[in-house]
């Protein structure tokens, strides 16, 4: 088990390199000088223009923190290379940079934001997994059912529906036609109550499209699992069709739901860049998205890492979860199959 | 095993169909993996509806030069000394859909964006598929450090926030129609990728395969003639729900006002317009929401027409 473990983490640092890398390359790419997007419309005096360049690990400085200068006294540019390890050094230390605009450091920034998007995923967490198990449940229960084709139809629709523009027809339907909720933002309100109520709205944006995975995933599991053995065997010694689904099937049934709900959770927490939006949620993929727009290069590094982060961890909880739910799996010889 | 035969040389499975006729009491009049498929996706009816939305569409699409502007108005200019009686008019005879802002016909622009969505679907698509079906064919065929290096990089693709990486890819390289099917494309490769390796690593085991390499077949004849016609189902299947998907995505890039420029007309780019206007023109948003979800759930459900007429065993991903 702390094998398997083991070599999960050691698995993630290519996949992390990798992610950071790729970003890192992508930022440079960029045209435009960070420094004048700093300055904004006037020019920065050279003095205050070096110490950016210093304080952004632009440009290679000697030991005692100075610019490194070149023969005509320009001050010598790091290379992506150069600053991508710096970066990473930096990161070790939990720095991550600071914002080019807004001047405050990026970790401050998103200990800000993080609260938002954690409590908004835990609500549609909670409703993908209610109405998704559910629905699921008794669209295979019921199999061939007009329940089944609803929820089959349903699932289908849900699939094609663009979420963004399914919280907006949400927003106009209980926030404009009937006024029972409100439209945007989140926190402010008059109340604890008024302050739930913000959530709800963009909850279900955020879970529909997941929901009818669940839904999914959950029908065909349990058609899969009543159509076994043991489920015979259970119906054989006379066990009524309640108790064979309620203690039999739906053990089994559930761990695949279960795992993509984890999964499902964890990429809600990079932010639900699209919900977020719409919502004006002050969320992290919200965040991440005005800072790809305004150029603010930091905000975006330092976000990707954090949520790239935040869901491998996730993901790796959930890996080992799914050993103790399903005893079948034998961390020792999925690791030799892999 | 009529489903696992190699529908493309007719010479060859011509052979195929008259030995299976011989061995047979009553032969059954097509038997290609095709024409079996066809019979099995013209009895689904959500199939049979989905195909003939998408060829309405397709056709609406081509031909909108010919007839839309003259019935509707132009979908990119507008004339601003009528603005005060044209703009955001509900939905009426003369403009079906309404008018947006700027007065101009919401029907053409839906129209016209099918052209940016379905391009984009398709494109996208072509250029994921390409490249998965060649890092897939590396993976899976060749194994070893290759499979290591091609499986990694699509774990590290799939670790990404997907929609955050295409938005940071269109910051990188610029808002235009073909970055946009660029960016969707190359960073479509790894479930493709994926299914066609698992295909291959399949097929590879067949004794047929071996009897090819036997007779001296290339690395490459054995992908493309005998393991690329037994895996093209599953490819089919996969590629026309990426379609879907593909548009989906446009239309989040869009939205984010990281997709074509305006004024072309996006569905995407129509509904954040709209945006603004919900409370006072909400058909703004609404007919554009429409056009994408008909369209990607024609695609969806003729995907699934396709898996279940092509019988192609997909994992839940």
């Amino acid at each position: 088990m702390g094998k398997y473990i083991l070599k999960r983490v050691l698995q993630f640092i290519p996949v992390f390199l990798g992610v950071t890398l790729i970003l890192f390359a992508l930022q440079n790419i960029v045209p435009g000088d960070p420094i004048t997007l700093i300055g904004g419309d006037k020019a920065l005096p050279p003095e205050t223009e070096l110490q950016l360049r210093i304080k952004y690990n632009l440009v290679k400085v000697d030991e005692n923190g100075n610019a490194v200068l070149d023969a005509n006294g320009d001050a010598v540019p790091t290379n992506t290379w150069e600053r991508y390890i710096g970066y990473m050094g930096n990161l070790l230390k939990g720095d991550l940079g600071t914002s080019y605009q807004r001047k405050i450091p990026v970790t401050e920034i998103f200990a800000q934001k993080y609260p938002y998007t954690v409590k908004l995923a835990l609500c549609a967490i909670v409703l993908e997994a209610i109405m998704g198990i559910g629905a699921g449940i008794i669209s295979a229960v019921k199999r061939y059912s007009f329940w089944d084709t609803l929820v089959t139809l349903t699932t289908s629709v849900l699939v094609a529906v663009p979420a963004f523009w399914l919280g907006m027809i949400l927003q106009l339907v209980f926030g404009v036609i009937f006024k029972v909720m409100p439209i945007s933002g989140a926190g402010g309100a008059s109340s604890q109550f008024q302050d739930w109520m913000h959530y709800i709205l963009p909850a279900i944006t955020l879970a529909s499209v997941s929901t009818a995975y669940t839904a999914r995933i959950m029908r065909s599991q349990l058609l899969d699992v009543m159509s076994q053995d043991y489920i015979r065997t259970a119906k054989a010694k006379g066990l009524s069709n309640r108790a064979i689904i309620w203690k039999h099937a739906l053990k089994n049934a559930l761990i695949p739901v279960v795992t993509y709900i984890g999964v499902d959770f964890g990429a809600m927490l990079s932010g639900a860049i699209l919900t977020e939006t719409v919502f004006n949620w002050p969320g992290v993929g919200y965040e991440i998205y005005r800072a790809i727009s305004g150029r603010d290069w930091p905000i975006v590094m330092g976000g990707v890492t954090l949520v790239v982060l935040v869901v491998m961890v996730v993901n790796l909880l959930v890996d080992v979860s799914y050993g103790f739910l399903d005893p079948r799996i034998r961390f020792d010889r999925s690791s030799k199959s892999n | 095993m009529s489903t696992m035969q190699e529908p493309s040389p007719t010479q060859r499975s011509g052979m195929a169909a008259k030995a299976e006729k011989s061995s047979t009491e009553a032969p059954r009049p097509s038997r290609t993996l095709w024409g079996d498929a066809f019979k099995r996706l013209r009895r689904n009816k959500l199939a049979v509806a989905a195909i003939i939305w998408i060829v309405f569409v397709v056709i609406v699409a081509l031909t909108a030069d010919l007839w839309a502007q003259q019935l509707l108005g132009s979908p990119t200019s507008s004339d601003s000394t009528t603005l005060a009686q044209t703009s955001l008019l509900a939905p009426n005879a003369e403009h079906p859909f309404g008018t947006d802002a700027l007065g101009r016909d919401i029907l053409v622009r839906v129209i016209y964006g099918a052209r940016v969505s379905l391009s984009v679907g398709i494109m996208a698509t072509a250029i994921s598929t390409v490249i998965g079906l060649i890092l897939g064919a590396l993976a899976g065929f060749y194994g070893g450090i290759w499979d290591t290096i091609i499986m990694r990089a699509a774990d590290i693709f799939l670790a990404f926030p997907y929609v955050l990486f295409v938005v940071s890819m269109i910051a990188v390289i610029g808002r235009s129609l073909t970055n946009v099917f660029v960016a969707i494309g190359i960073l479509g490769w790894p479930s493709i990728a994926r299914v066609f390796r698992s295909a291959i690593l399949t097929v590879k085991e067949n004794d047929y395969v071996d009897a090819a390499r036997a007779m001296g077949a290339s690395d490459m004849r054995i992908i493309f003639r005998h393991i690329f016609p037994n895996s093209v189902a599953s490819i089919v299947v996969y590629a026309t729900m990426n379609i879907g998907g593909a548009i989906l995505t446009e239309s989040a890039l869009s939205f984010l006002g990281m997709g074509v420029v305006p004024p072309t007309p996006s569905w995407g780019t129509m509904i954040q317009d709209g945006q603004a206007y919900l409370t006072t023109a909400p058909w703004m948003m609404i007919m554009p929401g429409l056009a994408i979800l008909s369209t990607v759930l024609a695609f969806t459900l003729l995907g699934d027409g396709l898996r279940d007429a092509l019988d192609v065993k997909m994992k839940d991903a």
